[in-house]
């Protein structure tokens, strides 16, 4: 494997000897399995290949040198910025050229007008920190605190506390985008001066090219560079404590504080997210899935499954919590306004108060993502939705529905239907499902659970965000849209016409189906023409 | 799936195929933990990965890279060997890793050395060397054996027999007298009779961590054996490396538990702070300065005692009988700092980085002798931490730490004061 040897030394020239390599031993280190999320599945089998080779710029400059080599030499290249957003995020195809964006960490802070101006490479909790020293805070995603602040922004980007602050469009300001030929992008203000403030520029908007729902996995470009809102905190301190790995922020607890409450019933539970947000109080109103308590509890994989294993379907059914952090933004009595007003609804609900400790352990500052790898060592989140309260747990229940049947090889979860909270103040449900399995079991079953959740979507009509990248374009296009498969590879020709920026995506799962014989018994509908035109 | 008989030992880099390949690239081996994420500066506490930015060189890469060499698909090459090797085994990784998942990271970069050394290809010629010297003279210098005494000066009372052994090590040996010194003269005035190896070799610890682990077995051996014969019930050193060694690495090579060893091991730090809450050792003479204080790895999240395991792996990744992870909980985190804390006119402050956040100094485990470029690095890196809190005086309890920071600080010019805690620790006595 190797890029032709002129596009190489054009590269080199670009960063310099020391930050290109070829080597095997380097190109290894940037291999996506055989472990993280979504490895150990077939998509990660057949679809990844190891780079040919690996760049590491420096500034937007250099990208755009390097995607222009690229678009000379038509040699595929994938950005990349941490590596944590498992497959989709590596090289797809023979002769890529990786684009390890780590070293663009640029870090900036506007702290009149609460922005932080952040390169590829700079993660979250070190945004958050800065952010809390000056009195403000970020979402940190539920992607976690490892994960680059801009991946996580052009893709998913949400966590409990989006309750007040939802999707996280209206959070990208000013923006650099480095297209798919090399030409910059500047989006929002930064579009006709230096002053990156608003995300809205003069228009026409095309931060579509960013995201839409959940992303585009890098086939439209590397964004190099984004203004990112602050918003306003608490002043106190959150101050770190403990020795790895019992470690957690003491909370102040007349300013910030969570509380656990159990309900009586799903019903209950879902009313008092949706009173919780109409009374516009609350800092993150979730409920989370039972078997998370069960890791936060075990100090090993074999205790999570000695806690897990005494639960049955009984117990699962009947056991409704819902879990609110109050914050004090304004002032100690504002939050006490808070927890009366909350009070107020849980008792009319029936709810009883269960004691929790006053620290957090994830979601203000290190949203911990890696435990959910601890129980079976494969895990990866199968949808995400956003709609009302209400249907977010209709759409759990069909998902697990769909999954018992599936189980195994998927973890026994006895019926929890995932994850779901309030966002937006109760204006919309948050549903995420997640799945967990051993990847050296025999994995088929997962793979057909994956694709087999686009058809139960598609069949209840049930919106969904794993669509383009994330599942067969030409399975979901039809059904949603009808037309948006061929509108995104209209975009797709339209900016990339080499198709070198992260080939094959958006066709990948596709890609992945056709030369996964294993998915031939759950494939029934018609690959596109398209597909053999595409490098793949 | 069938279950599959595995154990601890690095011997067999097959027993840590699963945690190689369970690794989910969270990169909490490098990232300082997110909890005391300080900010944007000072986030990283991986020294290879930060001195070489490549993946490869973290953890998350070279459990990749294990996984290629277990399954036979990367041959040795000498980037292969440099990515290996160029790492001071910190424990940063392991300790990150294992705070949420249950990966061996620390046991699978041990056993890729020892696959090293047993495929021909390592350790690296200067380890090569250090070996050499070990098995002509017994330390790792080449020094004449003759002189390792020499550090004994006539103000020193060493007794022909007690409970208490001070192991020496190399180091303090021969190139750093003043911390053998101050050791032996904390031990005269805390009042606690202590006595010598008769016949001190090296403890083997870069032996060990380059994979030479035949080699480091049997200097193990020799150097239990000669303790068991001296009837001490206690080992003191006054060197991390050495104390991780004792209380760790021999256990695991002699395939016995730390408690099972026959004797207690401690570290200087350990002793000095008991003595102090004892009221034995009396820090009364004041040390006015600013002081920041170094974590050293073996001593920190290194440091928790060695339990002997074997069983198996089956469903889910569970392993039977239980297995008591090494998180790293047994670190020396409070004992200096109390001793620090405890002498007048000493303003303590602590770095952004500390415990099991530090920035290792880069210079342990064979790193200094073969990538001395990344130990400089690495050192150089730490002293900008030292600068941003405004500490005049850097102390640490290592003299491989101690060693490196001062050539570092001699090399950039910077007026920092580097010194072993034990010195600080005489001064005030």
């Amino acid at each position: 494997m190797a890029i032709v040897k002129e596009a190489y030394k054009a590269l080199e020239a670009i960063v310099g000897s020391k930050y290109i390599s070829d080597d095997p031993a380097i190109c290894e280190g940037y291999r996506s399995g055989p472990g993280g999320y979504e490895s150990g599945l077939g998509y990660e089998r057949v679809m990844t290949k190891i780079p040919a080779a690996v760049t590491l710029p420096r500034n937007t400059e250099e990208v755009q040198r390097i995607v222009k080599v690229c678009n000379r030499y038509k040699v595929p290249y994938v950005p990349y910025s941490t590596g944590f957003y498992g497959p989709r995020s590596h090289c797809h195809v023979e002769n890529e050229l990786l684009v390890d964006l780590k070293r663009l960490n640029d870090f900036e802070i506007d702290e009149k007008h609460f922005y932080a101006v952040v390169g590829s490479g700079v993660i979250y909790s070190p945004l958050q920190e800065e952010a809390m020293k000056r009195g403000a805070y970020v979402i940190i995603g539920g992607g976690g605190a490892q994960a680059s602040v801009i991946a996580n922004l052009i893709g998913d980007g949400w966590s409990p506390l989006s309750h007040r602050i939802g999707l996280p469009h209206r959070r990208i300001l000013g923006t650099e985008v480095v297209l798919p030929d090399g030409e910059l992008l500047k989006l929002g203000t930064l579009a006709v001066g230096e002053d990156p403030f608003w995300g809205d520029g003069i228009g026409p908007d095309l931060r579509g090219l960013l995201r839409g729902y959940t992303g585009l996995r890098g086939c439209l470009g590397i964004v190099t560079k984004m203004a990112v809102k602050l918003l306003p905190f608490q002043p106190e301190r959150l101050v770190p404590t403990g020795i790895s790995p019992n470690t957690a922020l003491a909370l102040p607890e007349k300013r910030v504080k969570w509380v656990n409450y159990q309900m009586p019933s799903k019903e209950a539970q879902v009313k008092a997210m949706f009173e919780i947000g109409k009374a516009e109080v609350g800092g993150a109103v979730t409920k989370v899935p039972l078997f998370w308590r069960a890791i936060a509890k075990a100090e090993s994989k074999e205790e999570f499954w000695q806690i897990w294993g005494k639960e049955n379907a009984d117990t699962i059914k009947n056991f409704h919590i819902v879990r609110v952090l109050f914050i004090g933004f304004t002032s100690e009595e504002q939050m006490q306004y808070d927890e009366n007003v909350i009070g107020d609804i849980m008792k009319e609900l029936g709810a009883v108060t269960r004691p929790t400790k006053p620290s957090d352990e994830s979601w203000i500052k290190n949203a911990d993502s890696a435990g959910m790898w601890l129980m079976c060592g494969s895990y990866v989140s199968v949808d995400y939705v956003i709609e009302t309260l209400s249907q977010a747990v209709v759409h759990g229940e069909s998902y697990a529905d769909l999954k018992r049947k599936y189980t195994p090889p998927l973890m026994p979860d006895y019926g929890d239907p995932g994850w779901f909270q309030s966002f937006e103040l109760g204006h919309q449900g948050y549903s995420e499902f997640l799945i967990y399995w051993d990847q050296d079991e025999d994995t088929t079953g997962v793979d057909h659970f994956y694709l087999e959740t686009s058809k139960m979507n598609i069949k209840n009509r049930y919106y969904t965000s794993l669509l383009g990248p994330h599942q067969p374009l030409y399975l979901t296009g039809p059904k949603y849209g009808p037309n948006y498969h061929e509108w995104l590879l209209k975009i797709k020709d339209e900016f990339d016409p080499l198709w070198v920026c992260h080939p094959p995506v958006p066709l990948a799962h596709d890609a992945f189906v056709e030369k996964a014989d294993w998915m031939k018994p759950v494939k029934d509908w018609k690959s596109p023409e398209v597909l053999k035109k595409v490098p793949i | 799936m069938p279950k599959k008989q595995v154990s601890l030992d690095v011997r067999q880099l097959d027993n840590f195929v699963y945690d190689m390949s369970r690794c989910i690239k969270c990169k909490g081996c490098y990232w300082v933990e997110h909890t005391y994420m300080p900010g944007v500066n000072f986030s990283t506490r991986c020294p290879s990965n930060t001195w070489n930015d490549f993946d490869s060189y973290g953890a998350f890469g070279k459990m990749r890279i294990g996984m290629a060499v277990a399954e036979g698909r990367l041959p040795w090459t000498p980037k292969l060997l440099e990515i290996i090797y160029a790492d001071p085994l910190c424990g940063a990784c392991d300790v990150g890793c294992k705070r949420n998942l249950d990966l061996e990271i620390e046991l699978s970069l041990e056993a890729l050395r020892v696959k090293a050394v047993k495929d021909g290809a390592g350790p690296m010629p200067a380890h090569k060397k250090v070996a050499e010297n070990i098995a002509k003279t017994h330390n790792q210098f080449g020094s004449p054996h003759q002189n390792r005494k020499k550090w004994v000066t006539g103000d020193i009372q060493v007794a022909a027999k007690a409970d208490a052994l001070y192991f020496v090590g190399c180091s303090a040996s021969y190139l750093n007298p003043e911390i053998a010194q101050a050791t032996a003269k904390t031990l005269n005035a805390s009042g606690t009779p202590f006595m010598l190896m008769p016949d001190e070799w090296c403890c083997g610890n870069t032996l060990y961590s380059v994979g030479m682990v035949d080699e480091a077995q049997a200097l193990a051996r020799r150097n239990v054996d000669a303790v068991k014969a001296t009837g001490a019930k206690t080992v003191i050193l006054s060197c991390a490396e050495g104390y991780r060694m004792w209380k760790t690495d021999y256990p695991k090579m002699l395939d016995v538990a730390t408690r099972d060893l026959g004797f207690q091991v401690m570290h200087l730090v350990e002793f000095a702070d008991a003595m102090v809450k004892k009221g034995t050792l009396k820090p009364t003479k004041p040390v006015n300065a600013r002081v920041a204080y170094h974590d050293s790895c073996s001593i920190g999240r290194l440091a928790d005692s060695w339990i002997p395991w074997k069983g198996e792996r089956g469903w889910m990744g569970t392993v039977s009988p239980p297995l008591k992870r090494r998180r790293g909980t047994e670190g020396l985190y409070a004992e200096p700092r109390n001793i620090l804390k405890a002498i007048p006119g000493l303003n303590f402050v602590e770095m952004p980085r500390t415990r099991e956040n530090a920035f290792c100094c880069g210079a342990g485990r064979g790193t200094k002798e073969a990538f001395p470029q990344l130990a400089s690095f690495s050192a150089k890196h730490r002293l900008d931490e030292v600068k941003s809190v405004g500490a005049e005086l850097l102390v640490s309890a290592c003299p491989w730490c101690k060693n490196n920071f001062a050539l570092a600080a001699k090399e950039t010019g910077n007026p920092v004061k580097v010194m072993d805690i034990s010195e600080l620790i005489l001064a005030s006595v």
